[in-house]
């Protein structure tokens, strides 16, 4: 299903696939793709984890103001502390999940409010221009792996945040597939009642996937700001989240857990990459965006689910899984 | 019996007052396949925990392989062997065959890495120690139920099983894999593997077991060798009552009248084709019919939910069409679901709110609200005539036996005083008192006039309760026979499964 949509958007654009371009894109949607890539390995689990897009300002927020304040640039120690900042609300969650045992759509959802609040309040609201940000993320920004050149003269290259996404899925994909963690994650999406038979210590699963959610919501952050060159503690919060739910849902992922592919959430990733990219270039406002996200949500699950029945055989109305 | 592997005694469980287990005794020799029977209530279940260290008697000793143990744990258990197979089997279904038979051995060696290979290896090397072939590629969850018991005592056995313990391992498949499955645990004895089975069907219990534990209310009545117990004699060690179990008879004078039911050519395509058939009403009509045979897609397509392709259904002369179950319950027709858990109940619902939804419409003032008083009464009058056991009506029904929410299921159709009422599997996983109860209920209803459609798999029920059946196998009827009471269990099965393989085509 998603290759016949790959499709459409192709034909919508065929001037579009350059290299060129397509390098752009990765430099403009590899934060989101990483975030997806989070959310796909929480929903696997069977858990809805949407505290990645406050984990993500959160800790770029912080990062940089550390970072201004220590008169300091040195990128690894951004990454440092926004991943830090994201393990630890990962932690957290990984908290309320599982000694708890509530649900996590609600904890994210309050953790997320919780810390943002938090944050706004405590460290602040003012925004940091370029001109105050530190170099190394700028550096970061504009680092290019693979120099090239157009017809017209102008240099391109292979951005280094498309390296750091392919490091990322590499990592997701050894985790997943071939670790026994992987599968357990997998397992908890299946059948959780099971898992917890089988005598797997759920509360350190648990911990590792909320706490990969926000390493990886860290790592967002930094390239966030290191490709607008701004860093305003209210962005991310109201922007990414339903674009990369949309990706996730998009790359044919089960939302009752269980079942996807980093594949899909890939390919879903570049679609919602390619669509708002598209309506951005069409001239259309924001609003249209949010309609077209949310289109992509709703066709994204309803054809999971029906591509669901259809393969376990028409069983009437009454579908037991 | 010789060499005991397993032996717990005296054992005593009590839970928040209700004494589940009193002075009970088990004694289970290796290699051997002994059977844990009695009704829903009886203490079989916790007596399974209590041998597999889940749960914790209040007195009692446990030995297993000669070692004594006053406080067993699970790991314990399963270090001796002790392998339980939970009702619901307890696997992934999205995950493979191959993942789901060697996950417990690899969570139990804390590997951190995994290899494909090695994991296919380990269940290849589990299915062909009980000489069986799964696709090990295939998502458990596409399996069918008989094929996910193989890969659950394949996992069992990737442990160093030596006891197997299986929860009412054959409710859930059909009468050909319930002899495949006795196959394999007689393959499983020859090597010395004990299982201890769970079951209230009594034709199986005897076709296998070796030895016999019957309990009742918690207390030990004894311990048989099968080939010294018959139906009767385990009915009434389990009930502690007798039963009359003289078929259902109907007044065949009655055939001069219009049926209430004719159904003329049904077809739908890949499901069934030319279905034809009358019921009058006071008679119970059964539908004898495999798993797949397309007895329940026919009982669907009266209801409502499953309109056929071509052919008429004929109520009292008239030709009707139903599209939903709306208008299937406008024109009198109930429909009892097989599973009564997902299908037949608001589980987490009260027991009076589930009784009076369908007829709930009727019951309501000029402006919308609910009349309490009418709601009680008729909550109560359902509560009282189906003797429906709960403290209260405001009891979630998730909390009844089996037997008890089959009940409340049957309420809720009563109370819209269906003409015709279709029963699929109306007693599925209900032990052996409540059975009789509620065939006792439906033979009432047929008695005074209601017309009875009763889909079973489970020949016993449809010998003792119809006074007629059809016989369906892949979607077409393949005999109808009007003399029950000449008809033999044996041949109605094999009328049933007659040249019965996988992937034929439709009759």
């Amino acid at each position: 299903m998603i290759l016949l949509f790959s499709l459409v958007v192709t034909i919508m654009n065929p001037a579009f696939f350059t290299l060129q371009n397509f390098f752009d894109l990765l430099h403009n949607s590899s934060g989101d793709a990483i975030l997806a890539i989070g959310f796909f390995v929480a929903l696997l689990s069977g858990g809805i984890d949407i505290s990645f897009p406050a984990v993500a300002i959160i800790g770029q927020y912080i990062a940089v103001n550390a970072l201004i304040s220590m008169h300091v640039s040195n990128l690894v120690l951004a990454l440092a502390i926004s991943c830090g900042v994201g393990i630890a609300f990962g932690a957290v969650n990984a908290f309320f999940v599982s000694v708890f045992r509530i649900n996590t759509l609600i904890v994210t959802l309050g953790t997320s409010s919780l810390f943002h609040g938090a944050m706004l309040e405590l460290v602040g609201t003012k925004a940091v221009n370029a001109g105050q940000l530190p170099k190394c993320f700028t550096d970061f920004g504009y680092a290019k792996v693979l120099h090239l050149q157009t017809a017209s003269g102008t240099p391109y290259g292979l951005p280094l945040f498309a390296i750091v996404l392919a490091v990322v899925v590499l990592a997701t994909w050894l985790i997943l597939r071939h670790t026994l963690l992987g599968r357990i994650i997998f397992a908890m999406g299946g059948n959780f009642e099971a898992v917890r038979r089988s005598g797997v210590n759920i509360r350190r699963v648990h911990f590792f996937i909320y706490c990969y959610v926000g390493f990886l919501a860290g790592i967002m952050g930094i390239m966030s700001v290191s490709l607008i060159r701004y860093s305003n503690p209210t962005y991310i919060v109201d922007t990414e989240l339903l674009p990369v739910i949309a990706a996730v849902v998009l790359g044919g992922a089960s939302i009752m857990g269980g079942s996807g592919t980093l594949t899909g959430t890939l390919l879903g990733a570049t679609l919602i990459a390619m669509l708002q990219q598209n309506l951005v270039l069409m001239g259309l406002s924001s609003y249209w965006q949010e309609f077209f996200v949310g289109l992509m949500i709703v066709i994204g699950v309803t054809v999971t689910h029906v591509q669901r029945k259809f393969r376990t055989g028409n069983r009437l109305t009454f579908v037991r899984d | 019996m010789s060499d005991i592997f397993l032996e717990v005694k005296n054992i005593y469980k009590a839970y928040e007052g209700v004494q589940a287990l009193r002075d009970v005794t088990l004694r289970v020799g290796r290699g051997e396949i002994h059977c844990i029977a009695g009704e829903n209530g009886s203490g079989k279940s916790t007596l399974i925990k209590v041998i597999g260290g889940v749960v914790t008697p209040d007195r009692g000793e446990i030995t297993i392989d000669g070692q004594s143990y006053s406080h067993l744990h699970a790991i314990d258990s399963i270090s001796h062997g002790i392998q339980i197979i939970y009702q619901d089997l307890s696997l992934f279904p999205n995950l493979t065959v191959a993942e789901n038979i060697a996950f417990n051995q690899l969570v139990e060696k804390k590997v951190k890495a995994i290899s494909w290979e090695k994991m296919r290896s380990i269940a290849g090397q589990a299915l062909s120690e009980i000489g069986e072939t799964v696709d090990l590629d295939e998502p458990v969850g596409n399996l069918s139920v008989a094929k996910r018991q193989i890969v659950a005592i394949a996992r069992a056995l990737t442990q160093g099983a030596r006891l197997i313990i299986m929860d009412e391992p054959t409710s859930a498949i059909t009468r050909d894999e319930v002899e495949h499955l006795f196959s394999v645990i007689l393959g499983l004895k020859a090597r010395g593997i004990s299982i201890v089975f769970v079951s209230h069907k009594l034709s199986e219990v005897f076709e296998v077991a070796e030895w016999v534990t019957v309990l009742r209310d918690g207390k030990l009545v004894g311990v048989y060798p099968a080939a010294e117990l018959d139906d009767e004699e385990l009915t009434f060690l389990m009930t502690g009552k007798r039963f009359d179990i003289a078929p259902y008879s109907f007044d065949r004078a009655r055939i001069g009248e219009m049926p209430l039911l004719e159904v003329r050519n049904l077809s739908k395509k890949g499901q069934f084709r030319d279905i034809s058939f009358k019921v009058w009403k006071g008679e119970i009509l059964g539908i004898a019919g495999l798993i797949g045979s397309g007895r329940s897609e026919i009982a669907l397509s009266l209801f409502g939910l499953n309109v056929p392709d071509s052919g008429e259904i004929l109520l009292n002369g008239n030709p009707v069409v139903v599209r939903s179950p709306e208008e299937a319950e406008h024109l009198g027709i109930a429909y009892l679901p097989e599973d009564r858990l997902s299908q037949g109940l608001f589980v987490n619902q009260s027991i009076g709110d589930n009784i009076v939804i369908t007829v709930i419409r009727k019951m309501l003032t000029r402006i919308g609200i609910i009349r309490q008083s009418t709601r009680k009464e008729t909550e109560s009058h359902w509560i009282d005539e189906l003797e429906i056991k709960a403290p209260s009506a405001r009891v979630a029904a998730l909390g009844l036996s089996g037997g008890n929410q089959q009940r409340v299921v049957l309420a809720k159709w009563l109370a819209t005083k269906p003409k015709l009422f279709i029963l699929d599997g109306p007693t599925v996983g209900i032990d052996i008192g409540s059975k009789s109860n509620i065939h006792e209920i439906i033979r009432d209803l047929a008695v005074n006039g209601m017309a009875i459609i009763m889909i079973s798999d489970e020949i016993p029920e449809i010998l003792q309760n119809c006074n007629r059946v059809l016989v369906i196998r892949n979607g077409c009827i393949e005999q109808e026979i009007e003399d029950i009471s000449a008809t033999s269990e044996d041949s109605l099965f094999e009328i049933m499964a007659a040249k019965s393989t996988e992937g034929e085509e439709l009759c």
